[in-house]
């Protein structure tokens, strides 16, 4: 008889947060490529880069106009990050040649995964010159 | 004739679109091609193919607005070079990044060459730029090395330390420094420092594009340790 262990609240969020993820890329695949920005958030979508490396995960995120105070690192769940950036100006979608809608954008915003088992708390956020770099411990034990 | 090209860091485009605007180069021809994604560029409502040839002061200069797609890299960069070599270009420049894994904690960035041929190697060694000695070269940088050392025209790539994924301002800065040294070609760069968080900000969706084009050609083969073999 097999027997089935019971899960930790962490590993249901995580499950909810992959199930979440892999509905939003069906979504995707489904309707197309999304903008990179969205005008209801007023938001953009970051560049950035999760390295899997052998001690850590490094994050980092791309934020031109943005500032440290207003900067956001959430963790949700074990294994995804939210980030958050206020941008010190307001930037117009006219601002950047595109005239057919209007818009605006006060901030970025992106959720992501972190591929590997890591330490949430003891994350450790730089920033540097609009240059957004996290740096989550690995879990060794747990692989 | 001088290439700039979205690659790692945006640094060719980037440096590219500050030289016309700085020297104010004015559009002689473009490229039209079945190879080339059915895109233009609107420009004020107009037109445009996504590469295009601008000229003055002596020089052309060739910018993609687009990162051209990897299967197309070769005919493209070949019917450029042909291109160029009927016009009677004394020499060919591309201008480019090589990433570096701790570029944010690089306060002054590096400027490398790579020639088709030894005595293209003297004009950047005289001028004491450092020499990329072993190593890979993906792209258009590439094609265009080969193809300048087949057909005989002096040919030097020039490369500034940069971002692999995000696009790098400070470096197309470094690339026109070198550029500089090895030719006429010399312009201010203080207005592209200034404009740095703007071209990130809008250089965004054309690097995230450039990011599938250098993955399908394997870009990431430049970061290689070469195996020399004698």
């Amino acid at each position: 008889m097999a027997i089935r262990r019971r899960r930790s609240l962490s590993e249901i969020i995580d499950e909810y947060f992959a199930d979440l993820e892999g509905w939003t890329q069906r979504v995707e695949g489904a309707f197309g490529e999304r903008p990179s920005w969205d005008l209801r958030e007023c938001s953009l979508e970051p560049l950035r880069e999760v390295v899997v490396k052998p001690k850590e995960v490094l994050v980092t995120v791309d934020l031109p106009f943005t500032n440290k105070v207003g900067v956001k690192v959430k963790p949700l769940g074990t294994s995804s990050l939210e980030i958050t950036a206020k941008m010190n100006k307001i930037v117009k979608l006219n601002d950047l040649g595109v005239t057919h809608c209007k818009g605006e954008f006060k901030k970025y915003h992106c959720q992501l995964r972190v591929p590997v088992p890591v330490y949430m708390k003891k994350m450790i956020v730089n920033y540097k010159k609009g240059m957004l770099e996290v740096h989550l411990p690995r879990k060794h034990d747990e692989i | 004739m001088v290439f700039g090209f979205p690659d790692v860091g945006l640094v060719g485009v980037i440096a590219a679109a500050h030289l016309v605007e700085e020297l104010k180069l004015e559009e002689v021809a473009y490229l039209d091609s079945t190879l080339l994604p059915p895109l233009v560029v609107l420009h004020e409502g107009l037109p445009h193919s996504s590469i295009r040839i601008f000229a003055g002061e002596g020089l052309l200069l060739v910018i993609s607005e687009a990162p051209v797609p990897a299967e197309a890299v070769y005919p493209i960069m070949d019917g450029l070079m042909e291109w160029g070599r009927s016009k009677k270009i004394k020499m060919m420049v591309s201008l480019g990044g090589i990433p570096v894994e701790d570029r944010q904690d690089i306060k002054e960035l590096k400027g490398f060459a790579a020639a088709s041929c030894p005595e293209a190697l003297k004009i950047a060694e005289d001028k004491q730029i450092e020499i990329l000695q072993e190593g890979y070269i993906v792209g258009t940088q590439a094609i265009m090395l080969q193809k300048a050392s087949d057909i005989g025209v002096p040919a030097i790539a020039l490369l500034a330390q940069c971002f692999y994924n995000y696009p790098d301002p400070e470096a197309a800065a470094e690339v026109l420094r070198v550029l500089g040294k090895i030719t006429d070609i010399k312009v201010d760069v203080a207005k592209l420092l200034a404009k740095g968080e703007e071209i990130r900000l809008r250089g965004r969706d054309v690097m995230k594009r450039t990011q599938e084009e250098m993955s399908k050609m394997k870009k990431p083969q430049e970061l290689d340790i070469p195996m020399y073999v004698s």
